[in-house]
Formats: structure tokens, C-alpha cells, sequence
């Protein structure tokens, strides 16, 4: 990699990890939320040096912009938000951060030690007709299966979040202590 | 050489029969007006009735690679799918009686219950970790779906809400697991992996990359430290879920865990007819000591518990610690000790869960204290509970005896003593908190005294249950002869 | 491949640069004399009162939830699309069993009428009758 595509990537490793920290400590669960949208975008570029450019798409359709609105949206949703205080307390901050630094101990140390076979030669393609071919062969089976899993959770997901004042109906058992 | 994708169709039968009620019951709720009909119900019996035939139809003596080598279609898959779907259909049986559930929308909790069932069947023959991957959270996905049904009462949606932060966590752990794993050997199918392992040499992320896909299977058996969402979510779902995350799932999750231990990171020494570890990783001591710790912290937190299906949570953590000791011994003695261990503890868990449901139908009560004088208030069920308490604590002549025996007998047999001598202080344990309740029912007078009648119906499922769980104890030899045979042909 | 992400690159850091030197010029420029009636929230004239936090319609969420398991669909559609071609009947068939499958979820949203938006909040007293 030449220099200011080196640059770049360092640029948005720190954009993935600074802004995924700010996720963590940030107490204002919206800033949060907005740190989140910039962590995903981040990824979203590595993947592009990764060489994964439907990967790096995807990423920006369905996490920076469906799973960060539907984030935003649980926000504005939660009940009597102006009554609680709208923040997510830290507890245990250094028994956490002494478990967070040895896994990153024991992660990066995995990481740099191994030696992993590499695929020399690698030019950068477009990804997605690739893609496109394995699901259509190799992956039907799990390409199917996603259709049932997608099939199961939209229904849940209607399921648990329709409003309605089913769950106080008479049938309904108490609750047992 | 595996089969293609239309040619694998034709060997996919009970999987396909499960997709087509799933479609079907989704059909029938458009179509239909009737939100409560038992229709739903009973249209998933005929489905899950039909793959359960199909998948015992299935020729067990040829292993074959399906889809492109994604699933396998070999005796062990077969067992599972047969055991998977046996019960579910108790579980449909149980739901269909359950007062919890009665005067809510029943079309979608029999899509959930059926869509599990399928990634179950998926999870147990998976060969790829792509498929692996998926069908646990087909698997995952409704699970959490189901312990949250209850809408609108407080502990479902909590055991909703903790089910899916664990399980969320675990499986991300676990696919980082993965990620190792294909990073060391650049393919997805577990028995290329397995072949790549053996013959390299980097003990630190294949021990990473095992500890890790252990977390996500762990959650799945609810083995500890793994266990925590167990006792709430069991609490808290609908009790024929709790029944059948306990059996189910469970039983998918031992599945897997065999088929992807012993191909990826063991692999099959045919002159001895066992399994030898094939990487430096000694995974074994590892799920020996997981054993001893998850059975005893079952067992001992059980002893406090004053919510019935608390107690039972933690009871089924406890068999699922006494199910792992038959994992690390890589005999086929051992495998099939764990199978025939899944059938046994099938019907007797899930009768003890039936009764649960037909007492909280009659008392509204699921507090032991509440059981006071059930010998008389209901004398049918509480001789089966009585009968499938006895089957959980392993005494003879009742079936979990036998089960216990095959585990016993070969975690001896490989001179693995220390493992054996915590197990059966454990089963002394676990006599206590049994017997606790059948001391309740029977000796204590009852608070209030009016009967609880038992009807014809769930009287006639709890023999289907109890008559198994007491002629496993005496004539067993066809079940095991039959674990036996679902064993050979696993990986070999 | 790696050009073409260059260029969305220059374009992003363009936009954030556009933005930041648009908000930069207008503090330069902008007249400060804040006084305590300014400060407040512009309410139409009327003196603002309770907080701004109000609770969402829960129906946004459910739709937001939809839209999540379609945009999934399209992500891995797109793949089939581009190949469709080359690969002709065959793909077309295992799409084609995909999409059923998700149709019959979409035909479950339709009949429990989480898609249609007026009518719905009118029925609700209705439909909880009737269920």
C-alpha cells in the first residue's frame, strides 16, 4: 500500500475505534448514537481497503442507514423520556477496563503473533457479481435459510412492536410471584 | 463428493416439509378471521408429524454431503432431526393446553416454534460454518421472539430483552471464533478446516478461536458461565418455551457442539475407533473442568429455589454439565451415552414442564409452596411429576438411571475418576430438591384443599411422556442400539 | 476499484469541509447580542413551555423495523441481480423461492394492517375486539 492510502486507512481506524469509544463513555445516549453512525461509516471504508466494495456498501445501507434510524427512533420512542434522565451511567469502570485491556491484550497479541496465510498477488475488483455467483451456487442453502430467518423476524418484529392493547386481555394470566 | 444443490432436494424432505407449514401457517393466518382457532396448532403438528416421519425415513447408513457440502445428511443429523422434532410436537401438545397462551394470536407463535425447529434441523447437520452461523440464529432469532410472547407482561419481555443481549454477545464472540479459523485456513467447510489444523502448528489462536466458539455454543446448552440468561429467560417465557428451550435448543446445541469439536479440532483415529485431538489445544480438560463446574453451580443454586421453573432452569443446566462429561471422553461410547442421555432427559424434562403448566392453569401459581397437597388435589399429576422428578434425579428403576449409568460407566471406563466422583456428588445434590417437591406434594396439606381436575387430553400427553420415562428404565436396549448406530457415522 | 472510492472520499470530505466552513463563515460574520427571550425556544410567539421531548409515534418504529428486514432483502438481492444474466433460469428460480418467502411476510404485514397508516390508529379500539 503506498503512502497516503496508508494514510487514509489509519485515518479511518481511528475514526472506527475513537468514535466507538465515544459510544461507550459518552452519557447522552443520543451523542452516543451519533458516534455510532461515524464508528459504522468507519468500518464501512476499512472494508474497502479490505478489498470487499458490496461489503462496504452494504455496510452504509443497512447499518448507517437502517440500524442507526431504528437506534435513533428506540431513543425518541422510550417512554416518558422527558421524567428519566437520559443517560447511561458507567458502574465498575476499572474492573471493566482491566478485562477490556487484557482481551485487547490477548486479541491484538493473536493477531500479530499468528502468522496467517496471505493471498499474494491481490488486485483490487469489484466484488458483488462474485458475490452474486456463490450465493446462487455454493450458498444457496444459507442464502435460503436467510429467507425464513428474514421471514421469522419481520413477522417478530411486527409482532412485538404493533401497538395495541393486547396483553391486559382477560385471558391473560396473572402474573406469578 | 457433494451432492448439488437440486440433486441434495430430494434428501432434504423433512426440512422442506418444515419451510412449507411455515409458509403455510402464515397462509392460513392471511386467509383466515379466527385469531384463536386451533388451527395454527394443529396444522403444525401435521407438519412437524410429517418431518418427523420423513427425517426417521431417511437412509442413516449413507453419510452424504448435501447443498455443496453446507449440510450433511448422516445418522447423527438424522437423530437429532427425529429428536428435535419429537418435541417439538410435545411442545405443540403442551402449548396447545397452556392457559398463558390461550386469548393471544396463535398463528405467529407457531411460525416461531416451527422456524426454530428448521434452524435446529440445519444446526445439527451443518458442515460449513456459513450454515452453522445462520442456522444458529435461525435458531436464536425466534427463540427470543418466543420467551417474549407473552406481550404486555413484565418478566417475558425481560427474558425477551436478556436473551437477546447474551445471545447477541455469545454469537458475536463466537463468529469472531470463526473468523480466526478462516483466516488460519481459508475455507469455510469445517472438515477442510479440521484437515488444515492438524497439520499446522499455532497453538495460540486455535485455542482463541476454540474458547471463543465455545461462548456461543455454551449459550446455547446453557452451560456454565454461560448460563446466566437461563434462569430469568426460563422464568419468564411461556412455559411450553420454557420446556422446549430447554430440551430443543439444547439438544441442537450438543449437536453441534460434538460435530464441530470433533471435526475441527479433533479428528477420527479409525485403528482405535476414537477421536484424537489434533492440535496442540487440549480442549478436553478444558470442557472436563466446564462439566464439574456447570453441573455442581446447577445443582447447588437449585437447592434455593422457591419458583418451580427456576428450579427447573437450573436442574437443566445441571444435565447439561452431566451431558458434557460424555463430550470430552472422544469415545463413540461417550457420544452415544449423550444421545441416549438427550432422549431419555426429552420426555422426562418435558413431563416435568407439563405438569408445571397444568398446575399454573388450575393454582395461577408456579411457587413450590403452592404444590402443598397436590397428592390429593390432583393425584394423576402429581404421580408423574413425582415419577419424572425421580427420572431427573437418576434413581432406578426410572430412565434417567440408565442415562446416567451409560455416562457413569464410560467417564470410568476412560479413567477420567474425578470427573465421576463430582458427578455423583452432584446427582446426591440434586436428590435433595427433588425429592423436596415430591415431599411438598405429598406429605404437606394442601392450602387449599378443592381439586384440580385433569383432563382427558393432557392426561393422555403426560402417559405418552411418562410411560417412556419409565420403560426406558427397565427395557432400554432398542433406544441405545439406536444412539449407537447415530454415533458411528459421524465424522468417520 | 480502489480510484472509484477515492472519488467518494474527496466527495465526503468535501461535504464535511462545505459544512464546516459554511457554519465557520456565518460565526465570523453573525451580530451576537444575546438576551434571555432570544435564548429561548422559538415557539410561534407563544412562550414555550414543557419539555421537547415528546414521545414518538410508536408507528414509526414499526415501520423502521420493516423497512430494516426489506433493506436486508435488497442487500442480498443486489448480488443476484448483477449475475442474473449469466447464470439465467436457475438463478431466476432460487430468487424467485427467496422472494416468495419474504412475500408471505409482506402478506402477513398487509393483513394485520402494519403497513397502512391512517386507518389503522382509527381501527385500533376495533381490532382489539376483534382479535
Amino acid at each position: 500500500m503506498t503512502g497516503p492510502a496508508n494514510l487514509i486507512f489509519y485515518a479511518l481506524a481511528a475514526l472506527t475505534v475513537g468514535s466507538a469509544v465515544l459510544v461507550a463513555v459518552l452519557p447522552n445516549i443520543v451523542y452516543a448514537a451519533v458516534a455510532l453512525l461515524f464508528s459504522f461509516a468507519g468500518v464501512a471504508g476499512l472494508y474497502v481497503f479490505l478489498s470487499a466494495d458490496f461489503l462496504a456498501a452494504t455496510q452504509v445501507l443497512v447499518y448507517v442507514g437502517g440500524i442507526l434510524i431504528l437506534i435513533l427512533f428506540a431513543v425518541f420512542l422510550s417512554n416518558r423520556i422527558s421524567d428519566v434522565k437520559i443517560s447511561n451511567p458507567a458502574r465498575f469502570q476499572w474492573q471493566a477496563a482491566l478485562l477490556c485491556l487484557a482481551l485487547f491484550g490477548v486479541l491484538s497479541t493473536t493477531a500479530v503473533r499468528t502468522v496467517f496465510p496471505l493471498k499474494h498477488g491481490l488486485t483490487y475488483q469489484p466484488t458483488t457479481a462474485e458475490i452474486g455467483e456463490l450465493l446462487m451456487t455454493r450458498y444457496l442453502l444459507p442464502f435460503e435459510a436467510a429467507s425464513v430467518l428474514l421471514l421469522a423476524a419481520l413477522i417478530g418484529a411486527a409482532l412485538l412492536s404493533r401497538p395495541d392493547g393486547k396483553g391486559k386481555g382477560s385471558a391473560d394470566m396473572e402474573e406469578p410471584k | 463428493m457433494p451432492l448439488g444443490n437440486f440433486a441434495s432436494l430430494i434428501h432434504f424432505l423433512p426440512e422442506l416439509a418444515v419451510t412449507a407449514t411455515i409458509l403455510l401457517l402464515v397462509v392460513v393466518h392471511v386467509a383466515g378471521k379466527n385469531r384463536q382457532s386451533a388451527a395454527p396448532a394443529l396444522l403444525s403438528l401435521a407438519g412437524v408429524g410429517a418431518a418427523l416421519l420423513l427425517a426417521a425415513l431417511q437412509p442413516a447408513s449413507a453419510g452424504r454431503s448435501l447443498f455443496e457440502g453446507m449440510v450433511a445428511l448422516d445418522g447423527f443429523a438424522i437423530f437429532f432431526k427425529a429428536l428435535t422434532a419429537l418435541a417439538t410436537i410435545v411442545v405443540i401438545f403442551m402449548s396447545m393446553d397452556s392457559g398463558e397462551l390461550a386469548g393471544r394470536s396463535q398463528a405467529e407463535y407457531y411460525i416461531f416454534l416451527l422456524s426454530v425447529l428448521l434452524g435446529m434441523f440445519l444446526l445439527t447437520a451443518s458442515t460449513d460454518i456459513v450454515m452453522l452461523y445462520l442456522s444458529l440464529e435461525l435458531v436464536s432469532i425466534p427463540s427470543y421472539l418466543l420467551a417474549g410472547y407473552l406481550k404486555g407482561r413484565e418478566s417475558s419481555t425481560e427474558a425477551a430483552m436478556k436473551y437477546v443481549v447474551y445471545g447477541a454477545t455469545a454469537s458475536g464472540v463466537m463468529i469472531y471464533g470463526f473468523s480466526l479459523l478462516y483466516g488460519l485456513t481459508g475455507t469455510t467447510q469445517i472438515g477442510e478446516i479440521g484437515r488444515a489444523l492438524a497439520t499446522g502448528d499455532a497453538p495460540l489462536p486455535v485455542l482463541l478461536a476454540a474458547v471463543m466458539v465455545t461462548v456461543g455454543f455454551g449459550f446455547k446448552i446453557a452451560a456454565v458461565p454461560f448460563h446466566m440468561w437461563s434462569p430469568d429467560v426460563y422464568e419468564g417465557a411461556p412455559t411450553p418455551i420454557t420446556a422446549f428451550l430447554s430440551v430443543g435448543p439444547k439438544a441442537a446445541g450438543f449437536a453441534v457442539l460434538v460435530r464441530f469439536f470433533y471435526t475441527v479440532f479433533a479428528s477420527p483415529d479409525v485403528a482405535a475407533g476414537v477421536w484424537k485431538i489434533s492440535s496442540r489445544v487440549d480442549w478436553t480438560l478444558l470442557f472436563g473442568v466446564l462439566s464439574a463446574v456447570t453441573m455442581s453451580v446447577g445443582n447447588l443454586v437449585a437447592v434455593n429455589q422457591t419458583n418451580v421453573k427456576r428450579l427447573l432452569a437450573y436442574s437443566s443446566i445441571a444435565h447439561a454439565g452431566y451431558m458434557l462429561m460424555g463430550f470430552v471422553l472422544l469415545t463413540p461410547a461417550g457420544l452415544q451415552a449423550i444421545l441416549f442421555y438427550l432422549v431419555v432427559y426429552l420426555f422426562m424434562n418435558l413431563g416435568a414442564f407439563y405438569v408445571v403448566i397444568l398446575v399454573a392453569n388450575g393454582t395461577r401459581s408456579e411457587n413450590i409452596s403452592d404444590y402443598s397437597g397436590l397428592g390429593s388435589r390432583a393425584p394423576f399429576a402429581a404421580v408423574s411429576l413425582a415419577i419424572f422428578l425421580f427420572a431427573l434425579t437418576g434413581i432406578p428403576p426410572f430412565s434417567g438411571f440408565i442415562g446416567k449409568v451409560y455416562l457413569f460407566a464410560e467417564v470410568i471406563n476412560r479413567g477420567v475418576y474425578w470427573l465421576a466422583v463430582v458427578a455423583a456428588l452432584n446427582s446426591v445434590v440434586s436428590l435433595y430438591y427433588y425429592a423436596r417437591i415430591v415431599k411438598v406434594m405429598f406429605l404437606e396439606d394442601p392450602k387449599d384443599s378443592t381439586e384440580l381436575p385433569v383432563p382427558l387430553f393432557p392426561r393422555s400427553v403426560l402417559c405418552f411422556l411418562a410411560i417412556p420415562t419409565l420403560l426406558l428404565g427397565v427395557y432400554w436396549e432398542p433406544v441405545a442400539r439406536v444412539a449407537a448406530n447415530s454415533v458411528k457415522l459421524l465424522a468417520f | 476499484m480502489l480510484t472509484d472510492f477515492a472519488t467518494v472520499l474527496v466527495f465526503m470530505v468535501l461535504g464535511a469541509v462545505t459544512v464546516a466552513l459554511l457554519l465557520l463563515v456565518s460565526r465570523l460574520v453573525q451580530p451576537r447580542d444575546p438576551t434571555p427571550v432570544k435564548l429561548s425556544t422559538y415557539e410561534c410567539g407563544e412562550v414555550p413551555f414543557g419539555s421537547s421531548w415528546v414521545q414518538f409515534n410508536i408507528r414509526f418504529y414499526v415501520v423502521a423495523l420493516i423497512f430494516i428486514i426489506f433493506d436486508v432483502e435488497v442487500a442480498l438481492l443486489y448480488p443476484w441481480a448483477v449475475i442474473f444474466q449469466r447464470l439465467g433460469m436457475v438463478a431466476f428460480v432460487e430468487a424467485f423461492v427467496f422472494i416468495v418467502i419474504l412475500l408471505a411476510g409482506l402478506a402477513y404485514l398487509w393483513k394485520e394492517g402494519d403497513l397502512d397508516w391512517v386507518r389503522t390508529m382509527q381501527d385500533a379500539p376495533a381490532r382489539k375486539e376483534g382479535k
